[in-house]
């Protein structure tokens, strides 16, 4: 400032100077304007808020890119930032730090309210969750006819497996929705065979979702006969059906997967489970054999033992007879070797008679053992000596002994004789 | 003597029977008799199973979310 002739004249940079203090005073702020003229340079956004008056605003591009909610042209926000001046021109501009749809955080505190009203009763609680039946008979969904979310369910669902669905077309946002989605939830239950009920629309801005934030919706979710899936929105935006759903899945596709099995895996699990059986049931049925047929083997080599007694018996014949043939040397030696040969015969027979009988028998063992017994749930009870106790006559409290099952032996005490 | 049980079974216990079967059998260890029940209880949940599964049907029914006409007014 100078004075020139009696007039006191300011220099221009000390005018925008003094404006630039006097604004540095104003604290950061909340303001509601609408969003226009959005421009991206040297990554910053720029764009002009409006609201019959208008001020130049601009926001870090990374920042404004990674918004959950980015305005479009047009939107109603609230904007979080401070006011700038810029002295060069004398311009003022607002750095924005956040940005977000006006109103969301009304809604988010709604949300946030009926989330806990509702957990408070006990109705998000994991333990009321129900299982799904694995094979509906069939499957209700309430979702719009026109929503890409119906045909991403119904290409995904019959992509595994040929399933009957009855859909409700409902709107799935606006004010005629939650009384809409409720309607056909209740239409669903009442029809027979609905064991199962998908509530689906695909993703969009918080205000499009708020039918699925709706009390009512979520009321009649928990009120459903049959489990409801809940597969609203995207990965991230979780709504208060979703919490209360018996199952929550973040897209249409995963809601498809959730209420239906794969039909060709099914399939080949029951061929695998076929084939296992008749694996198992050859491989008992070798086992029995070899079981008989070591047996027989043990009986065979039993009469073989007998066999070599019956041997020597018939050298000690032989023995007998040389002197006897000495004496009657017109007895042919041939007689000897039909003897002997008839002999072996008779043994031979006998041989193969007793490998029948071996078999017949040890089938018939087999089914009368007390182990076969046991298998089928009986049990034997045994004194401490050993011996299978067959009446009560000897059993007194305080009496110890065992049971023996099919695959242990339970020591037990006598507690109390019971005539 | 098998009692048979009175209440179809679902789809979800005929499979998780038959795999207890399966398991059974396959799990050696199984005389020839009780060999064959397993094996004759094993096809009927597998029968059971496999006419759950011809049943199904790949079918829709739209309905509209119209509400139910209101009564006529006096």
């Amino acid at each position: 400032m100078k004075t020139v002739g009696g007039r006191r004249v300011w220099a221009l940079t000390e005018v925008t100077a003094a404006l630039a203090r006097r604004l540095d005073d104003i604290p950061s702020v909340w303001v509601e304007a609408e969003v226009h003229s959005l421009r991206r340079r040297n990554n910053q956004q720029y764009f002009t808020l409006v609201d019959g008056h208008q001020v130049e605003a601009s926001m870090n591009g990374i920042v404004f890119d990674r918004l959950p909610m980015p305005p479009a042209d047009g939107s109603l926000v609230h904007a979080y930032g401070r006011i700038e001046f810029w002295a060069e021109r004398t311009q003022i501009r607002m750095r924005i730090e956040r940005i977000e749809p006006a109103g969301i955080g009304l809604l988010l505190a709604r949300i946030e309210e009926l989330t806990a009203r509702l957990a408070a009763e006990g109705l998000t609680a994991p333990e009321r969750k129900r299982p799904l039946p694995m094979i509906p008979r069939r499957i209700g969904v309430v979702t719009s006819a026109t929503g890409a979310a119906r045909d991403d369910f119904l290409r995904n669902l019959w992509a595994r497996f040929p399933a009957d669905v009855v859909l409700v077309d409902v709107p799935v946002q606006g004010d005629a929705a939650p009384s809409a989605i409720v309607a056909a939830l209740d239409r669903l239950n009442a029809m027979p065979g609905v064991d199962v009920i998908v509530v689906t629309r695909g993703g969009g801005p918080l205000e499009d979702l708020m039918a699925f934030n709706a009390e009512e919706v979520c009321r009649a979710v928990v009120a459903s006969g049959a489990p409801v899936v809940s597969a609203v929105g995207h990965e991230r935006d979780v709504t208060v059906c979703d919490r209360v759903a018996d199952l929550r899945v973040s897209t249409p596709t995963a809601a498809a997967e959730a209420v239906v099995p794969d039909a060709a895996r099914l399939a080949g699990h029951l061929e695998a489970c076929e084939m296992g059986m008749i694996r198992g049931l050859m491989r008992a049925r070798g086992a029995a054999e070899e079981r008989c047929e070591r047996r027989a083997t043990q009986l065979v080599a039993a009469l073989r033992g007998r066999s070599a007694a019956a041997g020597a018996r018939v050298a000690g014949a032989e023995g007998r007879l040389r002197p006897a043939v000495r004496r009657a040397p017109q007895a042919p030696a041939a007689r000897l070797a039909v003897l002997e040969a008839a002999l072996d015969r008779g043994l031979g027979l006998r041989l193969h008679d007793a490998a029948g009988r071996v078999d017949a028998a040890a089938g018939l063992l087999a089914a009368l053992s007390p182990r076969r017994t046991l298998a089928r749930g009986y049990a034997i009870v045994r004194t401490g000596g050993g011996r299978p106790l067959v009446d009560a006559s000897t059993v007194c409290p305080g009496m110890r002994g065992h049971i023996e099952l099919a695959d242990a032996t339970v020591a037990a005490d006598v507690r109390e004789v019971i005539r | 003597m098998n009692e048979p049980d009175p209440a179809p079974p679902t789809f979800e216990q005929a499979l998780a029977e038959l795999d207890r079967v399966v398991a059974r059998l396959e799990g050696g260890d199984v005389g020839l008799e009780e060999a064959i029940a397993l094996f004759e209880r094993g096809q009927v949940h597998l029968r059971t199973c496999r006419e759950r599964l011809a049943l199904a049907q790949r079918r829709i029914e739209e309905l509209t979310a119209e509400a139910p006409p209101a009564p006529p007014p006096f």
